[in-house]
């Protein structure tokens, strides 16, 4: 995902590397090269890119998946966004982002503040911690922590050995904390790559920008704000946009942990698309909701990267 | 002097503290699959006689030694094509001078934004009516076209940076483009092709959303897709449900600790390169 | 430059999706492939050939109790394999209409009418009118199972047409209690009216204790309010709406009255305090530590207490509003069905006739299910013997209700979140009927 908003520094590339021997006025042969690129396009156009489309198609139709579809047209679109449920489903993962994105950035910025002033050892160490929780399926992730949650869970274990008894709950059936919950469960998994990216940044800053600002006089809050945030800028667009587009397509910690319940506290649009398309044969209205998620993280990822772009 | 060290160690306790709350669901989940199969386990709790009965259980009855192998079929499908298709790709992209060669990148690159949900409602159907749903191939086709717009890309950059002298040299000796390739540039691109196959491997092992619908048959499925099944069965014996949990997590974990620098290198420089 | 490239690619490659896309989704085979099944009218046979076949059996209910079957099954038809293929509730729930409808469908398959009805008009159960009458299942099976299992043509009217599968053993929902627990608090057992099954949960609250468990965060929240629909709504309104009648429906005011006896409950304390939060495997745990004196479950649920309480546990229905009321339980057969793209008609219909067997209901008993033919079942004890004796009072009395569910595909997922909303009071009663109600009406007038 990450890559999108990189593209900006190289999208006019001029790709003039390599002086071309037949170039220039070649005709065909300058094609000959895409002999290369082929196969991959096969796969990606064949298994991606055509379904994409197809969904989009399948959104117009009222089908059940079985017998004869209906052609529709906008209908489903319209049920999507008049249907309470389904509209709560995309506000749902939209509040997801708060805790999947912008947590684990506070977080990551705060330690960057915290540590970039010195050099660590052992840091190796922490650092492969750290990317622990990026690298094991998110459905182990979500059976873990559905049980930290539970009547005898961590979590309440932890409220009862500090005295708050009185808090204690089964976490994710209560209409008020199971999407919070749910939501910690990101932020558990986010901060650390949020972390580690922008402590990676921050070494790439000139030590003598920090010198110049610290014989100024400033202290550690105004360096952090005049040297150490501006330095961070691409790495923030980059982890906004990963962490958002993990919060938007959480189907999986979502699906083990709660399967949207209480009530339809904690649906998403991925549950949706499941659960209509397969379950309740309404594949057009499944279609639909996938298209509509889609071009919301398509307009995340685009503003994400118009807002990181004003360089320099 | 003092403040220095003050502010050196508050570092570290902090840096310990996250590090706690990373690591505490990974050992209650170890110690709760160490506990009689059955009991009641609350939080992290210590257990009194180690046992490795649930894994056994696990392991035979519940079906995850199949599923294991399932999972790395598919992962042995998904990597060596992966890596092949995008070396080509990206080789091509990063070194020729492919009229339109950037719309093509681009094209490559917006991919990166479909999200599984968007495809795997006509895939469903449409591998079903070539009779390649509840088979291995249908995960693994799908798969190496999810992970081509990120490998490609990855490829691409690595080619990019390759000193273009190199090839230079090579072609005036008259070495053809697969030539170059093959003799000159891809033993350079170990490193790279090292953290490729890591990623992709991950990426596959952890996939669950697309195997959840393309293998409806339950012995075919993936060990993470088996998990989510395997949840809704065992929700009160949480010492069995942690076994099931842990053997998922063992094998890319270890794979990770064993190659945990191309992890590393990959996941942020797959994120901050370009 | 580049971003026009893209586009005019882009372009090309929808106009090519719209090419390969252009029939209509469903067009090409909406189940024609194997439709042999679509009228019973044709003779079948009830000999299964010699020749080696393997079956296929997804199922959601009684491991245990299907491999017994399929090893008594396979003792009399050595030609025959049966392989089970074991999915729990909620996701064959989800994924079972993908299964029948695949290529790979399973042969044989456990029936869940909410879920598969869509499956009859597509022409991928096979209709089992042919083999009921070759067998004379009408004979060997009881009426109160074969009846549940029939449905017309358009899959959506139930209770009359065409049978589509047939009973293992039956399931029955109703309350299980702690006889110490209540002896304590001075509780009398059975209640003969909800009147004073309310009293007793008055009384368990005083002594301390928690009155009712119940698993809403899956099923059992569903089976609390449904009981109370059995109680106090008329069995005819509740069969009317439930099983896809012209006109029937579930907004009436007996069915609301029953609703807010539902949410009273939980506003006072009745049920387990993380009611939402709990499965019923869960709840039943509870139950069994005597954590409550009550429990809302079925009958799969008694094996385990009978295990762990022994004579301190017994069961009863819950009662209706005044003293003899005839006994009204919700329940269901496990049941199978067979997929119109088998390749082994005749072995999978002989499994099916296998049920009948005085073999089989004696395996089915033991499995904690319910032998269809009430006579068959063996002589029990304890609570599995209470629930032999309320079943066959229901069974006299005509008056086993299938469960809500069946009422439309999509009633599953909102009566779930529905009876969580409704115990964290986020929902109003009526509300929640007009929901239900609005997805039958959507599901009958497609």
């Amino acid at each position: 995902m990450s890559a999108l908003t990189r593209l900006k520094d190289e999208a006019p590339v001029p790709s003039a590397r390599t002086p071309q021997r037949a170039g220039g006025r070649g005709g065909l042969r300058r094609y000959k090269g895409y002999l290369w690129v082929l196969p991959a396009l096969v796969f990606y156009v064949t298994f991606a890119i055509l379904p994409a489309f197809h969904t989009a198609y399948l959104s117009l139709f009222d089908w059940d998946g079985v017998t004869l579809a209906t052609w529709v047209g906008l209908e489903n679109y319209g049920e999507v966004f008049s249907n309470p449920d389904y509209r709560n489903a995309v506000g749902h993962a939209l509040l997801l982002v708060a805790f999947f994105s912008w947590i684990p950035i506070l977080i990551g910025l705060l330690m960057v503040g915290l540590l970039s002033r010195h050099r660590r050892r052992g840091m190796t160490f922490y650092r492969v911690l750290f990317f622990l929780p990026q690298i094991v399926p998110l459905v182990a992730v979500g059976i873990t922590w559905r049980w930290m949650y539970g009547d005898d869970g961590v979590v309440n274990q932890l409220l009862r050995g500090v005295g708050l008894d009185g808090f204690t709950r089964a976490w994710l059936g209560d209409f008020d904390f199971a999407l919070p919950a749910v939501g910690l469960v990101g932020t558990w998994a986010m901060s650390g790559l949020c972390m580690m990216l922008f402590l990676s940044g921050v070494q790439k800053v000139d030590t003598s920008l920090y010198e110049a600002v610290r014989l100024d006089g400033a202290g550690a809050v105004r360096e952090f704000v005049t040297v150490t945030l501006p330095a961070l800028r691409g790495e923030i667009a980059v982890a906004m946009t990963v962490t958002t587009v993990a919060a938007l397509a959480s189907f999986d910690i979502v699906y083990v942990t709660t399967s949207g319940g209480p009530g339809s506290q904690t649906t998403v649009p991925g549950l949706l698309v499941y659960r209509l398309a397969f379950s309740e044969g309404k594949v057009g209205l499944a279609a639909a909701i996938a298209v509509v998620l889609s071009c919301l993280i398509l307009t995340i990822v685009f503003a994400i990267n118009r807002l990181t772009r004003t360089d320099p | 002097m003092n403040l220095q060290r003050t502010e050196r160690w508050s570092g570290y306790v902090i840096l310990t503290l996250l590090a706690v709350g990373i690591v505490v669901p990974f050992l209650s989940i170890f110690f709760a699959s160490m506990q009689p199969s059955g009991s009641t386990v609350t939080g992290l709790s210590w257990p009194d006689q180690w046992s490795l009965d649930n894994y056994r259980e696990a392991w035979t009855v519940a079906g995850f030694s199949g599923l294991i192998q399932n999972s790395f079929i598919i992962c042995l499908g998904v990597v060596p094509a992966t890596l092949l298709l995008s070396t080509l790709a990206g080789y091509a992209l990063g070194t020729m001078r492919l009229p339109g060669g950037n719309a093509v990148f681009m094209f490559f690159v917006a991919g990166l934004t479909i999200p599984v949900e968007l495809i795997v409602v006509p895939l469903y159907f449409n591998l079903d009516s070539v009779g390649l749903l509840n088979t291995y191939w249908a995960v693994i086709l799908v798969e190496i076209a999810l992970f081509m717009p990120f490998s490609v890309f990855w490829m691409r950059t690595h080619f990019r940076a390759t000193p273009p002298e190199l090839m230079e040299a090579a072609r005036v000796d008259g070495a053809s483009p697969g030539m170059i390739l093959r003799q000159i540039l891809l033993p350079l691109a170990r490193p790279s092709l090292m953290t490729l196959a890591v990623l992709v491997f991950m990426w596959s092992w952890n996939q669950f959303l697309l195997v959840l619908i393309l293998i409806q048959d339950p012995d075919r499925r993936t060990a993470p897709a088996g998990l989510g099944y395997f949840v809704g069965q065992h929700t009160t014996n949480i010492p069995v449900l942690s076994a099931g949990t842990v053997i998922v997590i063992l094998p890319i974990m270890l794979l990770y600790l064993a190659f945990q620098r191309s992890f590393i290198a990959g996941l942020l420089q797959g994120a901050l390169k370009g | 430059m580049a971003k026009t490239r893209l586009i005019r690619a882009a372009l090309a490659a929808a106009a090519a999706t719209a090419v390969l896309a252009a029939c209509t989704p469903g067009s090409e085979d909406a189940g024609s492939d194997d439709s042999d099944s679509s009228d019973g009218a044709e003779s079948v046979s009830t000999e299964v050939p010699d020749e080696d076949a393997t079956l296929r059996l997804a199922f959601v209910d009684g491991p245990e109790m299907v491999d017994e079957l399929i090893a008594a099954f396979e003792e009399e038809y050595p030609q025959v394999t049966i392989e089970p293929q074991f999915t729990e509730f909620t996701d064959y729930v989800a994924s079972i209409r993908l299964n029948m409808t695949s290529d790979s469908a399973p042969d044989i398959a456990q029936f869940n009418v909410g879920a598969m009805s869509d499956l009859i008009p597509s022409g991928h159960l096979l209709n089992l009118d042919p083999y009921s009458e070759a067998y004379g299942w009408q004979e060997s099976f009881p009426s109160v199972g074969l009846e549940q299992l029939t449905a017309d043509e358009t899959g959506k009217v139930y209770g009359s047409g065409s049978l589509r599968a047939v009973p293992a053993g039956m399931s029955l929902t109703g309350v299980f209690y702690n006889k110490e627990l209540a002896d304590e608090a001075g509780i009398e057992i059975p209640p003969a009216t909800l009147d004073e099954f309310e009293q007793a949960l008055e009384a368990a609250s005083e002594a301390g204790h928690t009155p009712l468990s119940i698993g809403a965060l899956d099923s059992g929240g569903a089976h609390m309010w449904a009981a109370l629909l059995n109680s106090m709504m008329p069995v005819e309104d509740y069969r009317a709406w439930v099983t896809g009648e012209a006109g029937g429906s579930i907004s009436t005011d007996e069915a609301l009255a029953a609703t807010e006896k539902f949410t009273e409950w939980a506003d006072q304390g009745n049920f387990n305090d993380s009611a939402n939060g709990t499965d019923q495997e869960a709840s039943t745990a509870q139950f069994v530590d005597g954590r409550s004196v009550f429990l809302m479950n079925g009958n799969w649920a008694a094996a385990q207490v009978a295990d762990e309480m022994g004579d301190n546990a017994g069961f009863f229905l819950l009662p209706g509003l005044e003293q003899d009321a005839p006994a009204v339980g919700s329940g269901f057969s496990v049941s199978y069905a067979i997929s119109s793209q088998t390749e082994h008609p005749e072995a999978a219909a002989a499994f099916l006739d296998f049920l009948a067997s005085p073999e089989a209901a004696e395996i089915e008993a033991h499995g904690g299910f319910l032998p269809p033919n009430v006579d068959a079942a063996p002589e029990a004890e304890g609570v599995l013997g209470d629930l032999n004796s309320e079943f066959a009072r229901v069974v006299e009395a005509d008056g086993l209700n299938v469960f809500p569910d069946f009422s439309a595909p999509a009633t599953y997922d909102a009566l779930s979140s529905g009876i969580q909303s409704l115990i964290a009071g986020r929902m109003e009663p009526q509300a929640f009927l007009d929901e239900l109600q609005g997805i039958r009406d959507e599901h009958h007038e497609e």
